[in-house]
């Protein structure tokens, strides 16, 4: 069923990422050898805990007390600046305030995450932007948990580090990975880009590989894949146990009416178009059209984009639940895979 | 800031309702003409003072839209408080309510203190729902019942702290387990039970505002 060995799933685990070293690497990523060479032995610092894209301030912030969401889960974060597109690229705020973009699973026995987590971070002057655990805790507010599968990824501008995120509901937003963070960083994120648009030789996402049955039983996910134990965690007082056990059985039905429920809304003309001929339009129209505001846009019209996710083929081993993206090990031990080219500054 | 206690509240309605806007005007005190759907969860925070005590409210706000409804169900676990929304504009929404109802008795604690909201109330003109009707309707469920409008801002502050003093009661009388994260309470860091009385008070975002200022 797959080219590599068995791997971890989305579960969070004191120790640190094991990445073999017979996988092959990125080829574009220069920095990656180095970062190879800081991979962990048991007891030894995380390296991506280092590089701030993992246990960082997002993550600390939805497994404390206050919010308690996905506990066992891991979080593969990083700071952004929101940005606007003029003749340059303009911050949209201060540089002080910055925003923390991860991706998550809601149940963490899945191979793949499928929850993005945004937060808006306050940040004291002079203060490194890109630290775990800074002396002086920065002002963290958690906006929005999307399901990944109402949101849109993009590469939008290689160079400038710049990524496009759109959601179902057409609020777009243009983000530049903060420059605090090494390039590798961004590599990252553009493997996950991939991930998420043509998945896993691990996973169904993947068209070309036939699977027959489905990787993770209906709404009973468990790291033992015992029924029961979930069955006794679902009534356990944990909220986000339910959070998680519903999300992914809620998601599937969701994508299967929003369609519908979208555009017959009659607050709003949405225009359907062909996916073709939405991959035809330029870059120059689409940032034409999504001039951000403050969010972002609110609403427009073009929705037809995610209809083939709706009905894409990585979902139909799985109907009824998620089938999200990796964990940090997975995206950096899987991209020489099947790395397809590096998309210029769109993918 | 600190807090004595941390109630989780939902905002549950049918979709155009002004869930967004109450939260907004709320936090912000601003109001947002344009309708913006919601997807998955949006987030809002606020301090307020009940009975000289600081409580966070942790506000989450959940897409109306019968296309997530079924994600939205999966929000009320844990909710001290949930506000029912509908337009007092259109009768629909008011008719939806028992659906709602239903699914945040399911899906939440029985505790769960609910107020009923009839919104955008600043749009008497095109009323489709009379006060009485909501009243009637809250009354049979058990519910508490406002009118507000998330435009001028009237009642919006009645709403979410008269919630907060509903479940602080409930608590002081021994019906919430403060301890069980289940019901949507979290005791803050020790230390603030002790500094967040009477000095927070005045601060702007603590507010114990009369009830039924009568502004609606």
């Amino acid at each position: 069923m797959s080219s590599v060995p068995h791997r971890k799933t989305w579960r969070k685990s004191k120790k640190a990422v094991k990445v073999t070293r017979s996988y092959p690497t990125f080829p574009s990523l220069n920095a990656w050898e180095e970062f190879r060479g800081l991979l962990p032995v048991d007891g030894e610092p995380n390296p991506g805990v280092g590089l701030g894209v993992e246990e960082g301030l997002l993550c600390q912030m939805v497994h404390s007390a206050e919010f308690n969401l996905f506990p066992d889960s891991v979080v593969f974060e990083s700071n952004f600046v929101q940005v606007k597109k003029g003749k340059n690229w303009i911050d949209i705020y201060k540089a002080s305030n910055t925003m923390a973009l991860g991706v998550t699973s809601s149940v963490p026995c899945l191979p793949l995450p499928n929850i993005l987590l945004m937060a808006r971070v306050k940040w004291h002057q002079g203060q490194s932007q890109t630290w775990n655990r800074p002396s002086t805790a920065p002002n963290i507010i958690l906006k929005r948990i999307l399901p990944l599968k109402f949101v849109e990824l993009q590469v939008y501008d290689r160079l400038q580090r710049i990524l496009r995120l759109r959601t179902v509901t057409e609020k777009i937003y243009y983000l530049r990975l903060h420059p605090d963070h090494p390039e590798t960083v961004f590599h990252f994120w553009i493997r996950l880009v991939q991930i998420l648009q043509k998945g896993l030789s691990i996973t169904t996402k993947d068209p070309r590989i036939l699977v027959t049955h489905c990787l993770v039983p209906k709404n009973t996910c468990s790291p033992s894949g015992d029924s029961k134990f979930v069955q006794k965690k679902l009534q356990a007082s944990q909220p986000s146990e339910s959070l998680m056990q519903l999300m992914a059985k809620g998601e599937s039905e969701a994508l299967s009416q929003i369609f519908a429920d979208l555009h017959q809304h009659n607050q709003f003309s949405y225009k359907f178009s062909s996916r073709s001929s939405k991959k035809t339009e330029t870059k120059k129209n689409i940032s034409e059209k999504d001039t951000p505001r403050e969010d972002g846009i609110p609403c427009t019209r073009d929705l037809s984009w995610r209809n083939s996710f709706t009905y894409g083929e990585w979902e139909r081993e799985n109907p009824s639940g998620p089938q999200p993206l990796s964990l940090l090990s997975t995206l950096a031990a899987s991209t020489g895979l099947q790395l397809a080219p590096l998309v210029g500054n769109s993918i | 800031m600190t807090y004595a206690y941390l109630f989780k509240y939902i905002i549950i309605g049918d979709t155009g309702v002004g869930k967004s806007c109450l939260l907004l005007q709320f936090t912000d005190k601003r109001f947002q003409p344009v309708h913006d759907l919601t997807i998955g969860v949006e987030f809002g925070a606020r301090m307020v003072n009940i009975d000289g005590k600081q409580i966070k409210l942790q506000i989450w706000d959940t897409a109306g839209q019968e296309s997530f409804r079924s994600i939205t169900r999966s929000y009320y676990r844990g909710a001290a408080g949930a506000l029912l929304v509908y337009d007092i504009t259109r009768r629909e929404t008011f008719n939806h309510l028992t659906s709602w109802l239903e699914d945040a008795r399911q899906h939440s604690s029985s505790n769960m203190v609910i107020m009923l909201i009839g919104n955008k109330s600043d749009l008497e003109s095109r009323r489709d729902v009379k006060r009485e009707e909501g009243e009637a309707f809250a009354r049979e469920h058990g519910l508490i019942f406002m009118e507000t409008s998330a435009k001028t801002a009237c009642n919006v502050e009645e709403a979410f702290i008269n919630t907060a003093k509903e479940i602080y009661r409930k608590i002081q009388q021994g019906l919430f387990d403060v301890h069980n994260e289940a019901n949507g309470i979290k005791i803050g860091p020790q230390q603030c039970i002790s500094t967040s009385v009477g000095s927070i008070a005045s601060q702007r975002n603590s507010g114990d505002v009369e009830s039924n200022s009568g502004c609606c």
